[in-house]
């Protein structure tokens, strides 16, 4: 199981621009897997992404829009792409001039890889 | 407690979480109780009473910006909720932000004409608001306590201050000490959205401001949400389920979230957050300095047609403030 997280966050990584992914379990907001640029913050990243992800996805079925596949939160400097993956969330953090639709569909493939 | 703590191990979603949490915090378990409430909150999101308790949380800890975000969210349920409109004014009148404390205390006077909390911070508050009229800026005996937060016995927020001056005294104070006259601090405002200019008339009927966008295409509702939630304009269309209420009360939080979330990623300034849900297409965007703009689309609408047509809807946004602000 664990070679089959590890090859769904390595070939997210792989795609230009992308500081790094990691796979976190939802609830508990903590890393399972990850690959990432050296001075990205592990355990930052996985607490603060599965918490907005959780939140949103929280608003989302109160809104009636049903469950939460993917969320995107753009910034000045950079983004963060969160896909749903069962109990876990696949979280990619990119350079803001990165190719946002390359990334989504390759996460998108890693998550489904998992299902 | 045990029954409590029993019940809500046996049913994470029992309502029991909510006296549980209660008697955490009497207990000083903070993280306990902190931890269980918000668990609560994903079950029921709603949840008027853990909104609440949430925001005397984290007051526990100082956080008052997240306590405040809590008490709008109650609010947002119910209006007239004596605790959170209490909270909302004293949030508002630590921030200087005098008319707006004004409505929210005046209307927990209504509430409870008699708590002293509020009526002592509306004294604090005429003083302030006579100080501004006059041009002074605020002198240090009209400020806050050091703790004008401190808890209660009954584990409420009390208004703790200095003691009271005069509009006269505050005067004759800044003009001893030789300070230059300023205005009460104002709201920072972040920095601009990314928006398309627009020109042209503005609809006057607020709900029709984005029709040109939702006449046409994906697109099933485009509403301009202040931060508090509450809908300033446009419309949900017959295509979409929900009220446009609710929408913009649900989605509050989120954007507190999605603020915190970039900046302790060093990632800057937030510029929107799309959401590929189920049934829909969501982007959620600041427009000007106390307004976001709320997009929802067809599912299958592409993502970068959505952000342009965010962009465009907040260029619309900006100059309907401009004309009614």
């Amino acid at each position: 199981m664990n070679q089959l997280f590890s090859a769904a966050v390595e070939r997210v990584s792989r795609v230009a621009g992308v500081r790094g992914a990691l796979l976190v379990e939802s609830e508990a907001g903590v890393p399972v897997v990850s690959e990432l640029r050296e001075g990205v913050n592990e355990t930052a990243i996985a607490a603060l992404a599965a918490s907005l992800f959780r939140r949103t996805a929280a608003a989302s079925e109160t809104a009636d829009f049903g469950r939460l596949n993917t969320l995107q939160l753009e910034a000045d400097d950079g983004h963060v792409v969160a896909v749903d993956a069962g109990d876990l969330i696949l979280v990619v953090v990119v350079d803001h001039d990165a190719q946002l639709g390359l990334v989504r569909y390759e996460a998108h493939r890693a998550a489904e890889s998992l299902a | 407690m045990q029954r409590w703590s029993e019940e809500v191990a046996r049913d994470p979603r029992s309502l029991a979480f909510l006296p549980l949490a209660r008697a955490y915090r009497k207990q000083g378990l903070r993280d306990a109780s902190l931890q269980l409430c918000l668990r609560g909150l994903e079950a029921y999101p709603s949840h008027v009473e853990a909104h609440g308790l949430l925001a005397m949380l984290y007051l526990d800890t100082g956080d008052h910006q997240r306590a405040a975000d809590e008490w709008s969210m109650v609010l947002r349920v119910d209006p007239d909720n004596f605790e959170a409109l209490r909270g909302m004014g004293f949030c508002y009148l630590e921030q200087d932000r005098l008319s707006r404390a004004r409505q929210m205390l005046e209307r927990a006077a209504l509430l409870r004409p008699s708590d002293p909390t509020v009526q002592e911070a509306l004294r604090v508050l005429g003083t302030r608001q006579e100080i501004a009229e006059k041009g002074l800026s605020s002198a240090p005996d009209v400020a806050f306590g050091d703790d004008p937060w401190a808890a209660t016995s009954d584990g409420g927020p009390v208004f703790m201050l200095a003691p009271a001056a005069s509009a006269e005294e505050a005067e004759a104070s800044a003009a001893n000490a030789g300070t230059e006259n300023t205005q009460p601090q104002a709201d920072v405002p972040p920095r601009a959205p990314r928006a398309v200019p627009v020109t042209g008339p503005v609809p006057l009927d607020p709900m029709l401001l984005f029709d040109d966008l939702l006449s046409a295409g994906p697109l099933l509702g485009a509403l301009l949400v202040d931060v508090k939630g509450l809908v300033l304009a446009g419309r949900l269309t017959e295509a979409m389920r929900g009220d446009p209420a609710v929408l913009g009360a649900v989605l509050g939080g989120a954007i507190g979230e999605a603020t915190r979330t970039a900046h302790h990623l060093a990632l800057g300034t937030w510029r929107g957050i799309l959401l590929d849900s189920e049934h829909a297409l969501l982007h959620l965007a600041p427009a000007g300095s106390d307004a976001v703009m709320v997009l929802a689309a067809r599912r299958d609408a592409p993502a970068g047609w959505m952000l342009r047509a965010s962009a465009h809807a907040i260029g619309q946004a900006q100059l309907y403030m401009e004309e009614y602000a």
